[in-house]
């Protein structure tokens, strides 16, 4: 596949820097220069070959600023990364947001953080930044916001009309599940057009990495996406021990197996709860958190912490696992089984549930390139797309275990392969129980600074709501240049507009809960 | 004449609940302490500004509550005086004609119900 | 963000005895309502404290009210953004009195593991914009803090404290 590209694009656009590179350094398998000409020309090669876009951001080496497009294909992984030059002082670049629908809010947020201009973007307005705000926040330098683009920063007020309203699904909100605002404009009960609106919750990860060595910015991940904090720490862990080419005892990597996948059991807890009590039933609520705490007390002994945890370190773990923790998960996975089969019973055979969740918020295999969405979301719509098995990191390559899909990508579709991911969780975690090997927890000589060497590398996770990468930037120092975070509850959260349009309010909510998104982790 | 005498107890029925309904703000108003500040009289809108007014027209969609009110109200409306007089017929064809009355009520809801009226439409291309 | 906080005028009450006030304040130290502010990764264990196992019922705060009119308990669990500072203002404007506050966790007591130089987007502290009454440590703290805040709460409303402090075990 790599190679079927590599000849395609060269055939089609001539006079393109494109290289091959090594995938197990870099995590990519192209690298593409672009320059201001050839950049949309390339993109529409890569969408008409049906590849998505995963990630768009913006590094900044102060001579220049780059941006860098990761593209990806769900049938085959063939990463491909393109970069394209801009100058300092007045950067322009052209936008793709005419061919991938998601870059629309990826531009808004490099266009308020770093300064660029987006030539042909239909709304250039501040996406997560506050009024107020006089610089650009990830520049390396002090760049103040000129003030011709201040006026942009306030500039969301919808007019007022006679048959149509606008109404605040504010960021105080129960089912909002964070601080997430969405602007809706009603016909009545019927949803004519859903805008959110982030930022309220900007916690400045990013600026706060280039602020600290790599060992100080361990705790941040958790605190990204709390219900899933293992998962989070573990893309930060594996990527930084790829760049630096630590070796991590196999032991190690079966713990992290496990302790990722009793996680991954929590954070679907966490959504078996809030799913049905964002349509009215608040009963699972409380099943729901009793086993999470089953879980939540098994981990406590090992990690130290409840919720936001920072167990994984660079070549290993803080704390070895003993007897307890394995009689315990051994109980755990006997016990959740038969709550699985009384969830079942409780939510899934409901008349009211069935009848609120099927048929709504349908989404189509062929919008999903457009959107980047990943996780169960592609999975709902038949898309068998799961980085555990497409790129196999900790110790996923050696356990065996199937990829839930869905058939219309209706709600109801997502739902069950949540269910189903929780048992086949259950699997994994019984089949790794039993391979464990026995043998040291951490990777020997690691050194306390960490200098990994010159260059980039970008790695990606399966988390809960899908594929999370990091993207790091180093320059030999022990503090990163740059790490940019794509995150799976961004490009998941774009597809609420078209799916929320012209339904009712109450199926807009349904949906909105169905993508069990975590807004710290959009905002970061 | 001797009805009236019910009336009175009527009369008392409701002095009663309007103050048991308002003795408790009476209370309140007197004992709590009140705090005002900048926005305390705002509409609540989840913690910003509410944009315009609420009083704009009637969204044609909420037709289907007038509909359920026609149907269902009507029907009550009628039986009000019969369930006054009840006790006081003897004959069983009374029973039989105030049944086919309501039967006949019931037809055109039963109609509209199966015409689909009563239901939302589940999406609106716009 | 900039308008240096809230703004609220109080009236006491118009009739006040001390006997009702003890009275009084017994029962709103019993049936604290709070409001569902949960901003961040503290919510959860808000959440998890209104569940089944650290039952927040047993102390009356069972109903959590999403809406400020119904409630008189704030607790700001998470980091408090200057995007979401004048939210915070006007909700706690619209809560009727008494109200009281709890910052919980540490992002809301003084901005949490946020804080660095050159920071430009939380606010250090919830008590910047609203008085607080009680303050509970923790990244996040446990559900059982939040009881022990909640019981600090209720001492400072009534002047006695209802259950005893638990003792230390090690």
């Amino acid at each position: 596949m790599v190679k079927a590209i590599f000849e395609d694009i060269r055939k089609k656009l001539n006079n393109i820097d494109v290289k091959e590179i090594a995938y197990a350094e870099r995590g990519y398998h192209l690298a593409i220069e672009a320059n201001l000409t050839d950049i949309v020309a390339i993109v529409e090669f890569f969408n008409s070959k049906g590849f998505y876009l995963a990630d768009l951001c913006c590094v900044d080496y102060v001579e220049y600023l780059e941006l860098v497009y990761f593209f990806n294909n769900h049938q085959k992984l063939c990463r491909v990364k393109t970069t394209l030059k801009l100058t300092p002082e007045k950067p322009v670049a052209p936008t793709i947001s005419h061919i991938y629908t998601m870059a629309h809010w990826y531009e808004r947020e490099i266009h308020e953080f770093f300064g660029v201009y987006f030539d042909g973007h239909p709304n250039l307005t501040y996406f997560f930044l506050h009024d107020g705000i006089d610089h650009y926040p990830l520049r390396k330098q002090q760049i103040p916001v000129p003030p011709e683009d201040k006026k942009l920063l306030n500039s969301f007020k919808p007019e007022e009309e006679e048959d149509y309203f606008s109404i605040n699904l504010g960021p105080q909100h129960p089912s909002t599940h964070g601080v997430l605002r969405v602007v809706l404009r009603m016909d009545g009960e019927y949803v004519l057009s859903a805008e959110p609106v982030m930022g309220y919750l900007h916690r400045m990860h990013e600026k706060m990495a280039e602020n600290r060595p790599y060992l100080q910015f361990l705790p941040n991940p958790a605190r990204m996406d709390y219900p899933a904090a293992l998962l989070f720490n573990l893309a930060h862990v594996t990527t930084i021990e790829k760049l630096c080419s630590i070796e991590v005892p196999p032991r190690a990597q079966y713990i992290r197996t496990i302790t990722c996948e009793l996680n991954r059991i929590a954070s679907h807890l966490l959504y078996l709860g809030s799913f049905p009590a964002d349509l009215g039933g608040l009963t699972p609520f409380l099943y729901a958190f009793d086993d999470r705490e089953q879980i939540l007390d098994i981990l406590e002994r090992i990690t130290g912490s409840r919720l936001t945890y920072c167990y994984f370190r660079f070549g290993g773990l803080y704390n070895d696992i003993d007897d307890t923790f394995i009689d315990g998960t051994k109980q755990f996975i006997k016990r959740m089984r038969e709550r699985l089969g009384m969830y079942e019973k409780l939510i899934t055979k409901n008349v009211i549930f069935i009848n609120r969740v099927t048929g709504t918020g349908i989404l189509k295999q062929s919008e999903i390139p457009l959107y980047g969405c990943s996780g169960p979301v592609i999975r709902g719509s038949g898309i068998p797309f799961d980085m555990r098995k497409v790129e196999p990191y900790a110790a996923y390559a050696d356990i065996d275990f199937e990829i839930p899909t869905g058939h219309t990508g209706d709600n109801m579709d997502r739902y069950m392969v949540r269910m189903r991911e929780m048992e086949i969780s259950l699997g994994i975690i019984e089949e790794a129980v039993k391979k464990l090997p026995s043998g040291p927890y951490n990777a020997e000589k690691v050194p306390k600074k960490l200098k990994p060497p010159k260059g980039d590398i970008y790695h990606v996770v399966e988390s809960t709501r899908g594929e999370t990468g990091v993207y790091v930037v180093s320059d030999e120092s022990d503090i990163p240049y740059r790490m940019r975070w794509r995150v799976p509850s961004f490009s998941n959260l774009m597809t609420f507009p078209a799916l929320a349009k012209g339904t009712l309010l109450a199926d807009a909510i349904a949906t909105l809960g169905n993508y069990d998104i975590v807004v710290p982790e959009i905002d970061r | 004449m001797n009805s009236l005498i019910d009336f009175l107890y009527v009369f008392v029925f409701i002095i009663v609940a309007a103050l048991f309904a308002i003795t408790p703000i009476i209370i309140s108003y007197f004992i709590a302490p009140k705090t005002k500040g900048a926005k305390t009289f705002d509409t609540y809108e989840c913690g910003i500004e509410p944009f315009g007014g609420a009083w704009i027209r009637y969204s044609i969609h909420y037709y289907i509550y007038a509909l359920i009110f026609i149907a269902f109200d009507v029907d009550v409306l009628y039986l009000f005086p019969v369930a006054l007089s009840y006790t006081k017929g003897a004959n069983a064809y009374e029973f039989y004609s105030l049944l086919i009355f309501v039967l006949i009520l019931v037809l055109a809801i039963i109609y509209a119900w199966g015409k689909g009226v009563f239901t939302w439409k589940r999406k609106i291309l716009s | 963000m900039g308008k240096g906080g809230f703004h609220l005028e109080t009236q006491d009450p118009i009739i006040r005895l001390a006997i009702a006030d003890k009275f009084l304040n017994l029962a709103r130290a019993n049936s604290l309502w709070p409001m569902t502010f949960g901003l961040a990764c503290c919510a959860l264990e808000m959440m998890a404290a209104s569940m089944a196992r650290f039952d927040i019922a047993r102390f009356g705060a069972e109903v959590f009210r999403p809406s400020p009119r119904q409630a008189d308990l704030m607790i700001v669990a998470g980091t408090v953004t200057k995007k979401m500072a004048p939210t915070l203002i006007t909700l706690y404007e619209q809560m009727p009195s008494p109200k009281w506050v709890l910052a919980f966790g540490s992002c809301a007591i003084s901005g949490g593991p946020f804080v660095f130089e050159g920071q430009y987007n939380i606010l250090e502290g919830v008590d910047k914009i609203v008085p607080v009454d009680v303050y509970i440590p923790g990244c996040p703290p446990r559900p059982e803090g939040l009881l022990e805040g909640l019981m600090k709460l209720e001492e400072k409303i009534t002047g006695t404290r209802r259950f005893p402090t638990p003792e230390q075990k090690w």
